[in-house]
């Protein structure tokens, strides 16, 4: 039995290069230790357990607190040795086992004697130990060395030092703000590496500190920093500086872009690309901000390190998404990657080529790929699949060389994965192209005429059965599904009867034909194949008329499930077998936010063959299991939409407050989520008091405070309000947070008896147009927007005045409306002088709203706008323009 | 002949050399670490500061290299005492002498040290320290107080000394040497 088991060991032996550590056991190791403990010690055997011990910590092997503290204690006793080797592994062992304080308090002294020792091996390490292990009071003893090790001549020591002091900055900020002075000298360093640490820890001391930083970066980037790798550091803190300050835009010109651009001709190639990287992401970078920059990665592409070539690829592959057009001069080179030996750099380079490629590339571009797939792995295809289906939604017209380029792959061999990401694309294409339905659908029928996967094959004739009979020629593809019935197993002839059963039921002229091919399944070997059969024959009439089919019947054919499959299940379990049968209407429909999703887009979302819908967001989740947990929110009704936490206070301010508003259809709820920041401190009773008199539409109706809120628990507290039914109400209410205080002996966690009521100004809050808004996409805005057609379509100019620039007004409108922007239309190619925006939603009381946004901008920077939306409802229509009016 | 002499000592000392591992313990502030200068280069300082965990010294006496575990004696560091006297050829429990306050808790932490099960049949050697102070006990009233008879199961001996003066340091380092040959 164990024979074929052990030669597969074999095999792998063969394969795998040995490691001297292969198989050591801990019990072994742990008995080996002993050697620390012998009289006469054998330095180089002590080394040799410690490493296995190191080892295994390393493979995440665990010790228990007793073989610990037994292998800390015997291995503080190789401090007799004076052998550098051994004495560099107690070190590291003692750092690895970081044994608990009260123990590791035992090797302090000596170290100490190291860090004034002679050797610099034994200084370095001695401080990054010491430092590691130290506390608060023993810092303050050690701080003298640490500060004489940091202007150390030796770089091992200073940098030994300069790391320590970013680890310490952590625990005792207080200390290491000491050192300013020592750190400032070693960033003079000519040692790369302290240059470097210094740089870092220089910076970590100053990070709270705005103007601190500022200056620092003004006096390094006029020079003296050699080390590349603290040009790196000093590149990242200079974008930290030029995003924090914003553009200068009276003259256009940002500060420090020439040191930035400078650095684009440092001999290292790290700080080249660092620098490359540091330009393309600036906030609203110029194309000719961003040329330069493009340059230099254009270089790295054609490189033979392929770590630059995929740095270089990477980065124009995210420059793509926003400016495509400054990528397209490297277009030529990085076709040449597509066939790079490195899979990533190649799939990197074609999805960037796909994304920069205009329409008339498109089939240029398809003969590339068609030349390469065959050479790359399924994981890479399948990315590649993703990118021709997102091209072709972009390009609709295109869907021809597309579509036969999905069905030429999917014809060759391929594992699952990759041919359901074909099958898939081809589904969505289907769905979002009109004109793609009839040939992909035959691509679809070719292929199940051979597919090995049952669930492909099932999935594909359920699809057909939707959409097969709405086509010009229903009966063209029954020959490809009765094929089915004879050819494969069970569970795709069971697929294939339904599938006939549903061309029938829709296309009367095909019944009597369906009818002959059903009964000819009442033979069929397997049970659930002839149930079927027997069940459709029996509802579709059986008498094999040309009649038009009930409409029950159809709704029971092709009306989707509309009870989440999970309450169903639970529903069954529960039923217990009685007189009485199971109803169905009995099961609960309401599954957290799902309907909303379901309602919105049936069958239109951008998910493929049974992918799942994509789920919301957790968070609104977890705000509605918590709203429906407090039994007066109950009759709300359904939660709509929870807006992002908003600030009420400033940070580090004693008590820190944000708040949530929960939009119901005729009520708002305040959760203002508190937490106290002062430990001296409990507060209880713990309520906001709102003045609503600039929210006329506003009232109170119930308040529900905090009893406690102890230090560093964050607590909530809840404020309702009444409003309109289904109208976005907007209005301002200021707040104040009121409460008990009680004063907290931090030392006992008691707190006293006798409090005294306090009132804390919070920043004001405001209800918005946009609070009544969902952002939900729509993946093709022309059918959507087709779909509901011009009834209650709205169109109306707006001025909208003086703006910096077209895309910073096409962003504020996005905000004022809180809608989802469709098809990466909200961003605004750089120097266009008009733009087309699309935007969708879902309104209050779950109207469905497109908006179709036409900016112009001319001279003097006067922004124009057309703003047209269609919905359901005249009214929303008119909400929509109210809210941009009064915007 | 003196030549010879120094020649056939040095031949001796690499035949017969002698290893010894000692732990030195004692209540904080006892004179530990000044014991181990005293006994290594002779030298005194009166401003020490305390040791936080242990020193590990080594010293070469004649023909003896002494390992000397120098522990540190506040109250945090005496569960561990015990990890650094196993299987060494000596326990020295250092004493001030002139302490009379700390002599009740000295003797309850030695006792304790000597119960341990892994330390049994270790020579003990008792140092009463800081004799050159006038309110130092005699080292009878020391042995009594520290209940120095009621151990038997090991050899113990007790030497009144001066760290600050070098008085009696030679005698200790006799008795040392003494037991390293015994010892191994």
């Amino acid at each position: 039995m164990a024979q074929p088991l052990v030669k597969k060991d074999d095999d792998r032996d063969d394969e795998a290069e040995y490691s001297p550590f292969l198989g050591i056991e801990k019990g072994a190791v742990l008995q080996e230790a002993r050697v620390f403990n012998d009289p006469q010690l054998d330095a180089r055997r002590c080394s040799q357990v410690i490493t296995k011990l190191l080892y295994l910590l390393n493979q995440g092997e665990s010790f228990t607190k007793v073989e610990a503290t037994e292998v800390f204690f015997s291995v503080t006793k190789l401090f007799q040795s004076r052998d550098i080797g051994l004495r560099r592994m107690v070190y590291l062992m003692i750092k690895e086992l970081s044994p608990s304080a009260d123990e590791v308090i035992i090797v302090t002294s000596s170290l100490m004697k190291d860090m004034n020792s002679k050797t610099d091996m034994y200084r370095a390490n001695a401080i990054r130990v010491l430092c590691r292990i130290t506390d608060g009071t023993l810092l303050t003893q050690i701080e003298r060395y640490l500060k004489q090790a940091i202007v150390d001549k030796n770089p091992v020591v200073a940098s030994a030092a300069l790391v320590s002091g970013i680890h310490i900055l952590q625990t005792n900020p207080e200390i290491v703000k000491r050192w300013s002075n020592e750190v400032q000298e070693a960033v003079q360093s000519r040692a790369a590496l302290v240059q470097f640490h210094a740089l870092a820890l220089l910076h970590q001391i100053r990070q709270n500190d705005r103007l601190a930083v500022s200056k620092l970066v003004t006096s390094l980037t006029r020079g003296s920093v050699r080390s590349p790798l603290a040009m790196c550091l000093l590149i990242r803190y200079t974008s930290q500086v030029i995003r924090e300050s914003g553009s200068n835009s009276q003259t256009g010109d940002r500060p420090f872009y020439d040191f930035l651009e400078g650095c684009l001709r440092h001999k290292s190639e790290m700080v080249i690309f660092e620098a490359a990287r540091a330009i393309t992401e600036l906030s609203g970078v110029t194309s000719r901000e961003l040329t330069p920059a493009i340059t230099v990665l254009q270089l790295f592409l054609s490189s033979s390190k392929p770590v630059l070539r995929f740095a270089a690829v990477r980065t124009l592959n995210k420059v793509a998404m926003t400016h495509p057009m400054a990528v397209t001069n490297c277009n030529i080179d990085m076709e040449s990657l597509i066939s790079d030996q490195n899979r990533s750099i190649a799939t990197l380079a074609i999805t960037t080529l796909l994304k920069t490629g205009n329409e008339s590339s498109v089939d240029r571009l398809m003969k590339q790929i068609t030349n390469f797939m065959s050479d790359i792995a399924d994981e890479f295809k399948i990315v590649v699949v993703e990118a021709i289906r997102s091209l072709c939604l972009k390009f609709p017209l295109k869907y021809r060389a597309l579509m036969n380029f999905l069905s030429n792959i999917l014809r060759e061999e391929g594992g699952f994965e990759y041919k359901k990401a074909i099958v898939d694309s081809i589904v969505i294409l289907i769905r979002d192209i009109p004109d793609a339905k009839e040939s992909g659908l035959l691509h679809l029928c070719e292929f199940i005429e051979d597919c090995e996967f049952t669930y492909l094959s099932t999935q594909i004739l359920h699809f057909l059965g939707i959409e097969g009979p709405k086509t010009s020629d229903p009966s063209k593809y029954i020959r490809y599904i009765y094929n089915r019935v004879h050819l494969e197993n069970a569970t795709v002839r069971a697929s294939a009867v339904s599938t006939l059963a549903k061309f029938g039921a829709v296309v009367d002229s095909l019944k009597p034909r369906i009818f002959v091919l059903l009964r000819r399944c009442l033979f069929d070997s397997d049970d659930e194949v002839r149930d079927r059969a027997t069940l459709y024959l029996n509802t579709l009439g059986g008498d094999g008329s040309v009649v038009e089919t009930e409409k029950d019947v159809k709704d029971f054919l092709f009306g989707s499930l509309d009870i989440p499959l999970v309450n169903l299940e639970t529903s069954l379990k529960n039923y217990e077998p009685s007189e009485e049968p199971f109803d169905i209407n009995s099961v609960p429909k309401e599954v957290k936010s799902q309907p909303l999703t379901e309602k919105k887009a049936p069958g239109k979302k951008p998910t493929g063959l049974g992918a799942p819908p994509s789920g919301p967001p957790s968070t609104a989740d977890a705000y509605e299991r918590l709203l429906s947990s407090i039994p007066e929110f109950e009759n709300f009704g359904k939660l709509f939409k929870s807006s992002a936490p908003v600030e009420l206070t400033e940070a580090e301010t004693e008590y820190a407050v944000n708040v949530v508003k929960h939009i119901f259809d005729r009520h708002v709820v305040f959760q203002y989520n508190c937490t106290n920041t002062i430990p001296e401190q409990l507060l209880e009773n713990v309520s906001v008091i709102v003045d609503a008199s600039d929210a006329e539409e506003f009232t109170e109706v119930l308040s529900k405070s905090l009893r406690s809120l102890p230090y560093d628990s964050p607590g909530q507290t809840f404020l309702a309000f009444e409003k309109p039914e289904g109208l976005p109400a907007v209005g301002k209410f200021s707040n104040i947070l009121k409460f008990i205080v009680k004063e907290v002996d931090t030392t006992t966690g008691e707190a006293e008896d006798d409090g005294v009521e306090d009132e804390y100004q919070l920043e004001d809050l405001e209800v918005v147009a946009a609070d009544y808004i969902l952002k939900v996409g729509v993946s093709n805005f022309r059918n959507e927007w087709d779909n509901i057609g011009p009834d209650c379509e709205r169109v109306d100019e707006y001025g909208l005045g003086s703006r910096e620039s077209l895309s910073e007004a096409v962003n504020a409108v996005i905000n004022l409306l809180g809608m989802q922007p469709c098809e990466g239309s909200e961003v605004v190619p750089p120097n266009s002088r008009s733009h087309t925006c699309l935007l969708s939603g879902v309104f209050i009381g779950g109207v469905n709203v497109l908006v179709r946004l036409s900016f112009g901008i001319d001279g003097p920077k006067e922004v124009a706008m057309k703003l047209a939306v269609r919905s359901e409802d005249e009214s929303v229509s008119d909400a929509i323009h109210e809210i941009v009016a009064s915007g | 002949m003196g030549l010879f002499d120094s020649i056939l000592n040095w031949l001796r000392s690499l035949f017969f050399k002698q290893e010894m591992e000692l732990s030195l313990v004692g209540l904080q502030n006892a004179g530990k670490t000044s014991l181990v200068n005293a006994v290594a280069t002779g030298g005194y300082s009166e401003d020490m500061i305390p040791t936080v965990g242990f020193n590990m010294r080594k010293v070469t006496k004649g023909n003896v290299t002494i390992k000397l575990w120098d522990l540190g004696g506040q109250r945090r560091f005496r569960t561990m005492w015990e990890r650094y006297c196993r299987g060494v050829s000596a326990i020295l429990y250092v004493v001030d002498a002139a302490d009379r306050d700390s002599i009740p808790v000295s003797r309850s932490e030695l006792h304790d040290l000597l119960t341990k099960p892994s330390l049994s049949g270790i020579p003990l050697l008792v140092l009463g320290n800081k004799i050159d102070k006038s309110e130092a006990l005699s080292k009878q009233a020391l042995v009594d107080q520290l209940g120095l008879e009621s151990i038997t199961n090991r050899e113990v001996c007790c030497y009144m000394i001066s760290c600050k003066d070098s008085t009696n340091i030679d005698a200790v380092i006799e008795w040392l040497i003494k037991h390293s040959k015994t010892a191994k």
